[in-house]
């Protein structure tokens, strides 16, 4: 049997579109769409300086959503795992999987009609699903690398990963442990939809990740971050030069941060401020802010309360009549928004439900003025699809996930935004997030915090971030930098079952006012 | 879905393959199949819905293999797995890639040999949930939301604040949450367990988030079980009761208060701190708060915490391990000692020969072998199942938290005289890595203020941020419940089977004092 490549998207489009237009057949179905996904992945992982896996491996996955129903319209979905094996009888794998799906939501508009009528007033807001028109596209994106993840040798991987761990380790002898993992994968997506949409996308994606744990006495620091990029394995050895996004070679990066581990472990825990104090951020801390405070809340999803089990709601919106638009929650010199055009683990060119992904303004000027959506949220609270519907692999729903949310930059150098500051605290790198249910109020943990006196950095502390409610975090903002950055985020989680994503953030420096917490 | 016997066969036809080839020293195959199938509920009486959001499911099979390898260069071990495909063919192929991917790990002793204490736990799955079909699976998700929308129509209080049918759509009444059906079978054999072990489990899970979101009151609702023709509306009806007792919730100010945790902020803590530093993996990294404490005391004599997979009856529980070895009970902290870990057999290995066992654990390799039983190398995957596609790693099952001296919740109130009983937290993180012990976390529902030893009134969703250290909550212990319930928290492996924690000196923060400007 021939091994499963990304080539095989070539021999099953045709099959998978036929399927799909049979579809249009069965009674009151009046949309289906189908992903297939298939990925070659190589991944090498080294702790404290010896080997400790590898793999060279595939993924093909399948995905079908179908609108249907007599009385009412409602969804239903199939996910399946598929194999080697599963490619001779891929056409009927398709087809049962779209009939499946189709019982399930004849099955579900049946009982959600029942319902409407059963619960009076409240079965009155059960309604029919609809999806906002898009064209239907017929497209095909080629992946961007230097290096084909698929010509890497295994044992180079393994190589590698195995002295950067013993390079890391031989940074300081506080330096305890550490795991170094590397991955580089081509994948190629399929969508085909009743509508005539026919959208082929490949993607190359290269990601180096460190774990440092160092020891000083009592305590230890345990660090973690991640570089990566949609390109081959040379942004591992060569890093990334493409404005707003820059890293090192994944050397340096890994042996930086035991080395920022080794610092932290021997200084002092941050003092808590007994009120708001200055604060300048940094990109990299910024990247997190904006990915909790901006980017969750704007998803339209989130907003029309359908992860309020989950991962929240939206402050950005009440009711369909009620919310944020229009109004100001930011200063005058903030503005936010995503972007799938921007580079990095956040762009694509379509999202998974085969709409142009498009840059969508959050905040402009401080004023809010809109969400990331899907066909069914736009069809629900008005306004055009921009393209943000998407899953981490075919076999699971989509949801709305970022793309590159990022806070825009401003006109300042970082330098003088600190230069200013008589008293206050340089806030630099993200840790670990803490956000409330509907994105209103934060703690977020910061890597390094440094005390500024009289416009220049003083004393390091450890085991310190920032906690402030979202709104006046942003409406006090009174400098931004013109360093504008974006980084990977390697693992954002929503939906049920848990979906981990990549997708990219960032922003420049920033300054406002916020209380300092320590440990 | 593929049968027990299915896998077994297919398991037992692998490792005779394996053992034909001259370069394998030792190997083990797993197989597995799984299904999750899932109803995600979303009704907003305010915004247009399904109800019913996403009736839908994923499915795998496939089959693993590790394998250690002779070679020139000593002992290689690998891993590789083929989906989809459980013959001679598949097995070839995951051979293949174990082979492809072998690193010679200096810390890999062997894979696991036979347990001395038997299986216990046999046949306790329920095989309509094995059959379940597609009309089933969408009847659970309205069952569940047919049970709050039943309960918000019969709700007086809810009658009188709306006024009329149409304006009672206007309060904002929200239910959210899924139904997690769980299918997993498994069959292992190994060089050293060649007798094929097979293991079948199924369970049910109802997790409901309802509120009155104009009052901004919140509640929640979840029912765990094994067994289908235990499943009711409970959670729905739960959730939807508890939003309406939480209508006219207060702020709190900031401070310092003795709080009563209810159970889902116990499994929280949990499972988010408390678990994570029992593995014996964060003893390895140096990266728990218990570093070198084994035997010595971590919390109150009033507290004890024991992992059992092998419980009849618990939701997770299992025959067998991902490992092949038999579930079993692994206390971790006795009477306020801490006494085991949560271990694979690779884990174990390698610790019980690590020169600075005494240093990470605090006992040397004889005494800590009884604290180190491999009872928990497990292979669950995100949302749930036995993932054939990867080595086992180590995850907790049913965690079982007693008290000492425990009393029934209205004593427990009374002790703690005026305080806080908050029975819902989110965004539960070691803020500043798991060895500092700094917690946060936000309050998001079913909270009350305590006063002259009662409940006394609701408290405001969303308006209290807890800011400790997790030392405060294992040590600051004042009295437990008698009653503890299978709780489950978003994206979490384990079941934990909590009471209720009242524990003094916890310091909170009010935030989110605009939200009520927006209203």
């Amino acid at each position: 049997m021939k091994p499963i490549s990304v080539d095989l998207i070539d021999t099953v489009t045709p099959i998978a579109q036929e399927r799909v237009r049979q579809a249009r057949r069965l009674p009151h179905l009046r949309y289906a769409d189908l992903r297939l996904e298939v990925t070659e992945a190589k991944g090498a992982g080294a702790e404290n300086g010896t080997p400790k896996f590898s793999g060279d491996d595939y993924g093909f996955a399948l995905g079908v959503r179908v609108l249907a129903g007599e009385r009412m319209i409602a969804p239903g979905y199939v996910g399946q795992v598929l194999g080697t094996a599963d490619v001779a009888d891929l056409d009927r794998i398709m087809r049962e999987a779209i009939e499946r799906a189709y019982r399930r939501a004849m099955v579900n508009g049946e009982r959600k009609a029942d319902a409407r009528e059963k619960y009076g007033a409240l079965g009155a807001a059960l309604a029919d699903t609809h999806l906002h028109p898009i064209p239907a596209l017929q497209d095909t994106v080629a992946a961007v690398y230097r290096v084909d993840p698929r010509t890497v040798e295994l044992a180079e991987m393994v190589r590698y990963a195995t002295d950067v761990s013993r390079q890391v380790a031989a940074v300081d002898g506080r330096v305890k442990y550490n795991y170094i993992s590397t991955l580089t994968e081509l994948s190629r997506e399929l969508f085909v939809s009743t509508e005539g949409a026919c959208i082929d996308q490949s993607f190359a994606l290269t990601q180096g990740t460190c774990s440092v744990v160092t020891v000083h006495g009592e305590v230890s620091q345990d660090l973690y971050d991640a570089i990566g990029h949609q390109r081959g394995w040379e942004i591992l050895l060569d890093g990334a030069t493409e404005l707003p996004l820059t890293f090192p070679a994944f050397r340096d990066f890994a042996q930086g941060l035991a080395r920022e581990g080794v610092e932290l472990a021997a200084a002092p825990v941050l003092p808590t401020s007994d009120g708001d104090v200055v604060v300048v951020t940094d990109p990299h801390y910024n990247t997190l802010l904006s990915h909790e405070i901006i980017g969750h809340p704007v998803e339209l999803d989130r907003a029309l309360k359908m992860e309020t089990a989950y991962a929240g709601r939206s402050w950005l919106l009440g009711g369909l009549s009620d919310h944020q638009i229009g109004r100001r929650v930011a200063s005058p010199l903030v503005t936010a928004y995503s972007d799938p055009a921007l580079p990095g683990f956040g762009h694509y060119k379509y999202d998974h439900e085969g709409t142009p992904g498009r840059r969508v303004v959050h905040i402009d000027k401080g004023i809010f003025r809109g969400f990331m959506n899907s066909r069914q949220t736009a069809a629900i609270f008005g306004g055009e699809p921009n393209g943000h519907w998407k899953a981490t692999d075919a076999s699971l729903v989509p949801l709305i996930r970022m793309s590159n949310t990022v806070f825009d930059a401003g006109a300042r150098a970082p330098e003088d935004i600190v230069k200013e500051v008589d008293r206050g605290y340089y806030v630099a790198g993200h840790r670990t997030p803490s956000i409330a249910e509907s994105r209103e109020n934060f703690r977020i943990s910061a890597r390094r915090v440094y005390e500024i006196r009289n416009g220049e950095l003083g004393r390091l502390y450890r085991d310190g971030g920032i906690a402030a409610d979202s709104r006046d975090y942003l409406v006090n903002v009174d400098a931004v930098g013109s360093d504008f950055r974006v980084y990977p985020i390697p693992n954002c989680g929503k939906g049920q079952p848990m979906q981990t994503k990549r997708l990219g953030n960032g922003g420049p420096t920033m300054r406002t006012r916020a209380r300092v917490i320590g440990g | 879905m593929k049968t027990v016997g299915e896998l077994a066969r297919a398991a037992e036809a692998a490792l005779a393959l394996i053992k034909s080839r001259p370069d394998v020293r030792e190997a083990e195959v797993f197989t597995s199949a799984n299904s999750a199938l899932l109803t995600r509920l979303n009704y907003t009486s305010h915004i247009p819905c399904n109800g019913v959001e996403e009736p839908k499911s994923t499915e795998s099979d496939g089959i693993g293999i590790q394998a250690v390898f002779e070679s020139e260069r000593g002992a290689l071990i690998g891993f590789g797995s083929e989906p989809s495909d459980l013959t001679p063919a598949g097995a070839e192929r995951a051979l293949g890639k174990a082979r492809k991917a072998a690193v010679a790990d200096p810390e890999f002793v062997s894979l696991p040999a036979p347990a001395f204490a038997p299986r216990v736990l046999t046949d306790y799955h329920d095989p309509r949930v094995m059959e379940l079909d597609d009309a089933s699976l969408v009847d659970t998700g309205w069952r569940i939301t047919g049970g709050a929308l039943r309960t918000f129509m019969a709700s007086g209080r809810l009658a009188a604040l709306a006024g009329d049918d149409e304006a009672l759509r206007r309060l904002g009444l929200i239910l959210g949450g899924d139904v997690t059906i769980l299918r997993e079978r498994i069959a292992i054999a190994s060089t050293a367990m060649p007798r094929p072990q097979t293991d079948e489990t199924s369970l049910i899970t109802a997790f409901a988030t309802a509120m009155v979101e104009s009052q901004g009151a919140k509640g929640s609702g979840a029912s765990t079980g094994t067994r289908l023709d235990h499943f009711t509306d409970e959670a729905g009806v739960d959730a939807a009761q508890n939003a309406i007792g939480a209508i006219g919730g207060q702020r709190v100010p900031s401070g310092t208060y003795t709080v009563v945790f209810g159970r889902q902020p116990v499994a929280d803590l949990l499972n988010n701190i408390v678990i994570p530093s029992c593995t014996v993996g964060a003893f390895y990294s140096s990266s728990t708060p218990f570093l070198g404490k084994l035997g010595r005391a971590v919390a109150s004599p009033l507290l004890s915490l024991y992992d059992h997979g092998a419980m009849p009856g618990l939701m997770g529980s299992k025959g067998i391990t991902c490992e092949g070895l038999p579930t079993g009970r692994t206390d971790l902290i006795k009477r306020g000692v801490l006494v085991g870990c949560l271990s694979n057999w690779y884990e174990t290995q390698r610790l019980l020969r690590d020169p600075a066992i005494a240093e990470k654990l605090g006992a040397a390799a004889p005494e800590a072998q009884a604290a180190l039983v491999p009872r928990n190398g497990f292979r669950f995957g995100a949302g749930g199942g036995r993932q054939f596609d990867s080595p086992p790693g180590v995850a907790a099952s049913n965690v079982v938290v007693e008290g000492a001296e425990p009393v029934n919740l209205d004593e427990l109130l009374r002790r703690v005289g005026n305080g806080l009983y908050i029975g819902r937290i989110w965004y539960t993180y070691p803020i500043n890595g798991m060895r500092a012990g700094d917690f946060t976390c936000t309050v998001v529902g079913d909270s009350y203020i305590i006063r002259d030893g009662r409940i006394a009134a609701p408290i405001k969703a969303n308006a209290l941020r807890i800011n400790d250290n997790i030392a405060t909550f294992l040590n600051n212990v004042a009295g437990v419940t008698k009653d503890v319930k299978g709780t489950i928290v978003w994206a979490a492996d384990e079941v934990v089977y909590a009471p209720e924690i009242a524990v003094t000196s916890v310091h909170v923060d009010e935030i989110a004092g605009f939200m009520e400007e927006l209203d």
